[in-house]
């Protein structure tokens, strides 16, 4: 697939860096403790563990939501723990999230939802045509590029969703739970999707629930449990190379 | 600022016509303000071109003998014509007084019988109270019991009336600007919290504060301009009403004035002025509030 192919804007060292990195909402506990892990590029991750674990908290750190109550972060070499807020919008710029919740914006069709990103960078309005009905063509929903979020189905969003996560073609791709509304056959697709943008380079970070998806492929597991991160191996042998998306 | 998309669906907001209602009220409020300034300003010049470097000399009749009185009249004139400071002094006819005084007492008989003192007009070579005073002084030695009146009493009286206009109109203008800025800190707040989901999500993709800020400045200033433009809508018809009132005012108590340009050109620079503010304002909300997040 063409996607937007961007300049390599290279970095050193680990797409993300987190060293003791504590988190907790105002008064609460700690959601995460001193949890240090390295994601490096061209890598895919899922992100397992129970509900409430900390899926999300941790992704959010990642997208710069939230910044860690202590420890240190670092997205693509640069040190955001402490960096002046006016350097974050540059670094969102590089990744790209997929939300539980989807957070579509409802005042706009489908199309638009999933230009925004190359809107708001600038890209010409050609290329963003171009890329976005490919793209929309791709998730199977080039029917809907005029509907709105509300007329769409669960499933429906979630492609969506995606697909803006992923229009700018970014360095990191963080996703939370993108195929809990889907069925099986899409679900597939829409992993194979995140496959090839690993194997163009990307960095990618999969939340699910979902074992027998995660059984599906070679990628080893963070396991978020009590606070902490540990790394488990994959659950298939199989080559990345060698799967069966069953398209 | 003009050419950027808009991504937040802010024409939904719920704000905005009260927004624009009340843009339209201030700037209506300030152009009347504006104008009244402006009025009285040039009523004042007037006045002030007409009696500045004159005197009126006003002699008592003399025991109610008018032959007497015109005989003091015709001495005093003497007096100012071979004075150096005088440009001209001349008696006002009987004719001229009672015309003066028709507005107040109406067109009757009354006044042809009145006893009335006779008045002396004169003109200053210069004016300077230098001048005043010896051209008073030599009045007086010609005829003690004149009443000499250098308007300036007056003059600072009517001068204190406009200045109390003037800070009235400021007043007006500065409650005016800080209600439009207070009024649109608020609702762009409002917006904020109403939108915090849909900027949140800009955020993640890679807005800048001041991308998300330029879409609030753009509408607080067609806010500013339309409400603006509305206000002087509603002030057009208002002046034609009182300048119609106005003229059918006798002359005498209420002058015409042609009101100058410059007020035309402040009229005019009131939407943008509005927009302009609107913006500003707008703009610096929207950053301090997104300031203080992540
Ligand atoms: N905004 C918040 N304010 C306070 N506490 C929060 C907030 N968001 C999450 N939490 C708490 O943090 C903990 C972790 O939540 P999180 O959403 O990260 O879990 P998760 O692993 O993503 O769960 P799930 O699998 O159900 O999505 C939970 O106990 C939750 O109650
Ligand atoms: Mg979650």
């Amino acid at each position: 697939m063409a996607l937007l192919r961007k300049k390599d804007d290279g970095f050193v060292g680990d797409t993300v860096a987190l060293e003791g990195v504590g988190l907790r909402y105002d008064d609460g506990p700690e959601i995460l403790a001193d949890v240090s892990l390295a994601i490096p590029q061209r890598s895919f991750h899922f992100l397992t563990g129970p509900s409430g674990a900390g899926k999300t908290s941790l992704l959010s750190l990642m997208y710069l939501a939230k910044r860690p109550t202590r420890g240190g972060l670092k997205i693509f070499g640069e040190d955001v723990t402490h960096a002046p807020r006016s350097r974050l919008a540059a670094i969102r710029r590089r990744l790209g999230v997929v939300f539980q919740d989807f957070r579509l914006l409802d005042h706009m069709s489908a199309f638009d939802n999933v230009a925004l990103p190359l809107r708001i960078a600038g890209i010409a309005e050609t290329v963003v045509q171009r890329n976005v009905s490919e793209l929309l063509n791709w998730v199977g929903l080039e029917q809907f590029k005029d509907a709105h979020p509300i007329v769409l189905s669960g499933g429906q969003k979630q492609r969506v969703a995606i697909a803006r996560a992923v229009v700018s073609r970014p360095k990191l791709i963080l996703a939370d739970e993108p195929t809990g509304n889907v069925d099986d056959t899409i679900a597939m697709r829409l992993m194979q999707l995140f496959v090839e943008l690993h194997k163009l380079g990307a960095s990618v970070i999969i939340a699910t629930h979902n074992e027998p998806l995660v059984a599906r492929f070679p990628f080893p597991r963070l396991h978020l449990d009590d606070g902490a991160v540990s790394i488990l191996p994959p659950l298939a042998a199989t080559p990345a190379s060698q799967i069966a998306f069953g398209l | 600022m003009f050419g950027i998309r808009s991504d937040l669906p802010l024409k939904r907001d719920t704000a905005s016509r009260f927004v624009l209602w009340l843009v339209m009220v201030l700037v209506f409020m300030a152009s009347l303000a504006v104008t009244v300034n402006s009025y009285i300003g040039v009523l004042l010049n007037d006045w002030n071109r007409s009696v500045t470097g004159t005197l009126t000399v006003q002699i008592p009749l003399v025991d109610g003998d008018e032959k007497a009185t015109a005989a003091v009249v015709a001495k005093v004139i003497d007096v100012l014509k071979r004075h150096p400071a005088v440009a001209k002094a001349e008696a006002v006819p009987r004719a001229k007084v009672t015309e003066l005084l028709k507005p107040w007492l109406g067109d009757n008989d009354v006044i042809a019988d009145l006893p009335l003192p006779a008045l002396i007009d004169v003109e200053l070579q210069a004016d300077g109270a230098d001048a005043v005073a010896a051209v008073t002084a030599s009045i007086k030695t010609a005829a003690p019991q004149a009443v000499i009146d250098d308007h300036r009493i007056w003059l600072s009286r009517v001068m204190g009336l406009a200045k109390g206009f003037g800070i009235v109109a400021l007043t007006i203008m500065v409650l005016v600007t800080s209600a439009l800025g207070l009024t649109i800190v608020f609702a762009t707040r409002a917006s904020l919290a109403e939108f915090a989901q849909v900027i949140d999500v800009l955020h993640v993709v890679g807005a800048k504060d001041s991308y998300i800020a330029r879409q609030f400045a753009r509408r607080a200033l067609a806010q500013g301009m339309l409400g603006g433009l509305a206000g002087l809508a509603l002030y057009a018809p208002a002046l034609a009403l009182v300048a119609w009132l106005a003229s059918r005012v006798d002359p005498e108590i209420l002058p015409k004035a042609t009101l100058p340009p410059t007020h035309w050109l402040i009229l005019a620079g009131l939407p943008l002025a509005a927009g302009f503010l609107a913006m500003l304002t707008a703009h610096v909300t929207v950053r301090r509030a997104l300031s203080a997040k992540v």
